[in-house]
């Protein structure tokens, strides 16, 4: 099976890093992205990440959701390529030699470059905050929200969401198996798709919300939310941690730089 | 004193006008192991839940009397943050309460919380691992563990938080033989370090000698209190597991004379990526016959029989039912041959009606005459007048029995059944089994995967024993249909 948004056990540098100075850091490249203007800036932004992902072995995961971001992208631009004009144009989206329809939909720069600019900004925030949930444990991500003052609440809020992704994916397939042996048939075209999922969607939603009462006490039950208690005990910081500072300051000062050049 | 329950009368909100716990009054010591048991329904999660205070805390509903732990009111503890510095309850539902990514981390979320030192914390991790035999898990994601792993990392997580009293609702029920001992002697072991253990369980012959005191709950009353030997005088023999897959006391299975099998499964194997589930399976199975195939978890059972409809297929071997060659024909042909019927009846059930649940499997086989064929079934299974009912306010023995009836409503001529009595108390078995036996007379083949011993010996005719993806021994009980 493979799993969606779940932390993959390893020993990278990644793995090793304090929650904090990875919060930070997701934090920072994701305010970053959303202020940069530069595409050249994101596209380095994205290399860095990629070579990140290599260097902690999890590329794989990100190998896995290229045809997504392919998708992404191609719906980023054709939406502001057929919405915002701006500079010079620089081909159509049905091309002049058709007949009639030919030469409608203009291809301006400014809305390709927007649209490239959107597209990377998505990109790069997505991978880095997968990447943080790939080498952060659960309860170091907890730690972590914890220390900044988020309310514990919504950060189980936040843990059970996580954690509900796998078991729905299991859960759902069990259901599956119970509907076929009743020669369930997932009916054709779309009306069909939407009335075949009721045998599947409804006990799905019923057995996980059975189960949130049981989460909820248990949570409870191992001291969650006791108060004052919050379990910040021997919080280490290592090189790397150091390391992941400096990194960040130059990228910070990628980011200065890149508006002198406007 | 440890506990005490005084007059304590408590209705669910949003219920009808039946009492959850009607007038219960008890006192629990300080180390005593009290077994509580008790058909569905009769309050006992409901004791538990009060018992912890989380029902005065975390529960509306309307309730009298009061309950007071080590000498003080419930209502007057702090919540469950003060409350969980001496009690810990494992709930019934294993999968919810595993939150985390690896089994490690489950346990120490529990500890972490309450401090110590780095050294005590992974000491007390280790033991409650080693006690609870999940080592070899630790690294494993709790989700993807089998369902009796899960309910072990469930309660060593509770243990972990080493509270003076634990409480478990139902710690044994997907258990197979050995790790049910493996728990029962670890709870006594808990009592022996003066913990005060509270367990919902069924009368396992196990508690004779480790329980003090037993409560028999019915209908939110307590019926009786008393030591095992007062309330149960009969002495049961003592399950190994090696009888779930090896008998010596059993007539090897002979095949009846003249009759062509109805399945046929020759050197099946198959592989869930690195574990070898089935190990070259063997095996025939004749028209009429009562089968139950008894093993440990994780011996491949429900494995074997998935592939009798198609939900899986093998990666070597072959398989025919009833002429079909199940290794390629559509799982929408097996199914009308092949009914089967899954350990949790949650995972079907989705109509906003009995009548439209049934009706939906005879929609999927163009059935002509729906409604003849839905009173026919209902009244197979004993749930007449439930028609137009909401399926999930029904009780879980009747959920049970309406995912047979779903599944009868397509008439296969085979109905296997995964852990049909999962859940189920010893009235609802016995009323699901007898439903199986009159299937049998009418000519249906029943194959039932189980761990339940007394429920494979009472009913079936022939006991197919498996270990580790292989058939260990094949007997024939009550004569079987050959005589």
């Amino acid at each position: 099976m493979t799993e969606i948004l779940q932390y993959i056990p390893g020993s990278s540098v990644l793995h090793h890093l304090n929650p904090v100075t990875k919060l930070i850091a997701v934090i920072m490249i994701v305010t970053l992205c959303v202020f940069s203007p530069n595409l050249l800036f994101l596209i380095l932004l994205l290399i860095f990440i990629f070579f990140i992902a290599v260097v902690c072995k999890l590329y794989h995961e990100f190998l896995l959701q290229l045809p997504f971001l392919g998708i992404l992208i191609l719906i980023l631009v054709l939406i502001t390529v057929l919405t915002v004009s701006s500079g010079p144009v620089i081909g159509h989206l049905i091309p002049c030699a058709v007949p009639i329809i030919g030469g409608t939909f203009p291809i301006t720069f400014g809305g390709l470059l927007l649209g490239l600019l959107l597209s990377f900004r998505f990109i790069v925030m997505i991978l880095t905050f997968q990447l943080f949930i790939f080498s952060t444990k659960p309860s170091e991500l907890v730690r972590g929200l914890l220390i900044f003052r988020m309310p514990i609440d919504y950060v189980l809020m936040f843990l059970i969401t996580i954690r509900f992704i796998p078991s729905l994916q299991m859960e759902g397939r069990r259901i599956h198996e119970a509907q076929i042996s009743r020669g369930y048939n997932p009916g054709s075209g779309i009306k069909g798709k939407i009335k075949s999922l009721r045998p599947i969607l409804i006990p799905l939603v019923a057995n996980s919300l059975a189960k949130t009462q049981v989460i909820g006490l248990t949570l409870d039950m191992r001291g969650y939310r006791t108060k004052n208690r919050l379990l910040v005990h021997n919080d280490s910081y290592t090189r790397y941690d150091a390391l992941t500072g400096i990194i960040l300051i130059f990228i910070l000062i990628g980011f200065i730089f890149q508006f002198t050049l406007l | 004193m440890m506990i005490q329950v005084q007059n304590l009368t408590y209705f669910y909100p949003y219920t009808s006008n039946t009492p959850a716990l009607y007038d219960v009054s008890v006192t629990i010591r300080k180390g005593e192991l009290i077994l509580i048991t008790g058909p569905t329904a009769a309050g006992k999660t409901t004791l538990c839940l009060a018992i912890a205070g989380i029902l005065e805390h975390e529960f509306e509903g309307k309730k009298s009397g009061n309950v007071t732990f080590k000498g003080q009111d419930v209502k007057l503890y702090d919540g469950l943050s003060e409350l969980n510095q001496h009690v810990s309850m494992v709930f019934d539902d294993a999968d919810a309460q595993l939150i985390f990514t690896s089994v490690e981390e489950e346990i120490l979320s529990g500890i972490q919380m309450r401090g110590g030192s780095t050294e005590e914390i992974r000491e007390r991790m280790e033991h409650v691992m080693q006690v609870c035999g999940i080592t070899h898990l630790r690294d494993r994601p709790p989700y993807a563990l089998s369902g009796g792993q899960k309910q072990r990392v469930a309660i060593a997580a509770t243990l972990a938080m080493n509270t003076e009293c634990i409480i478990l609702d139902e710690p044994t029920s997907e258990l197979d033989v050995s790790a049910t001992s493996q728990i029962i002697s670890l709870l006594s072991a808990l009592k022996n370090e003066g913990k005060t253990v509270i367990v919902v369980d069924h009368s396992l012959e196990e508690y004779r000698l480790v329980a003090d005191r037993v409560i028999c709950m019915e209908k939110g009353r307590i019926h009786t209190i008393g030591t095992f030997e007062e309330i149960y005088t009969n002495k049961e023999p003592v399950i190994s597991p090696e009888a779930l897959y090896k008998r010596n006391d059993l007539l090897p299975y002979l095949p009846p004379d003249g009759i062509s099998p109805i399945i046929t499964v020759k050197d099946l194997v198959k592989r869930y990526d690195t574990i070898l589930a089935l190990d070259g399976i063997t095996t025939d199975i004749y028209p009429g016959e009562f089968i139950a195939i008894l093993g440990e978890n994780g011996s491949g059972k429900t494995t074997l029989v998935k592939h009798f409809n198609g939900l899986l297929r093998p990666d070597v071997g072959k398989i025919w039912v009833n002429g079909l060659d199940a290794t390629t024909a559509p799982v929408t042909t097996l199914v009308r041959h092949t009914g089967l019927v899954f350990q949790n009846p949650d995972t079907m059930l989705f109509a906003d009606t009995v009548r439209e649940e049934i009706l939906f499997g005879l929609m999927n086989v163009n059935e002509l005459d729906p409604d003849a064929v839905i009173l026919d079934v209902l009244s197979m299974v004993g749930l007449v007048g439930t028609q137009e009912m909401y399926p999930r306010h029904l009780s879980r023995g009747e959920r049970q029995r309406l995912a047979v009836a779903c599944i009868l409503a397509m008439r296969p001529e085979i109905i296997v059944l995964d852990e049909p009595t999962t859940g189920l108390d010893e009235a609802e078995s016995d009323t699901m089994m007898q439903l199986m036996e009159r299937l049998q007379q009418s000519g249906h083949t029943i194959i039932m995967v189980t761990h339940n011993m007394r429920i494979a010996e009472t009913y079936a005719d022939r006991i197919i024993g498996m270990e580790n993806g292989k058939i260990t021994g094949d007997y024939q009980i009550k004569g079987g249909i050959s005589s």
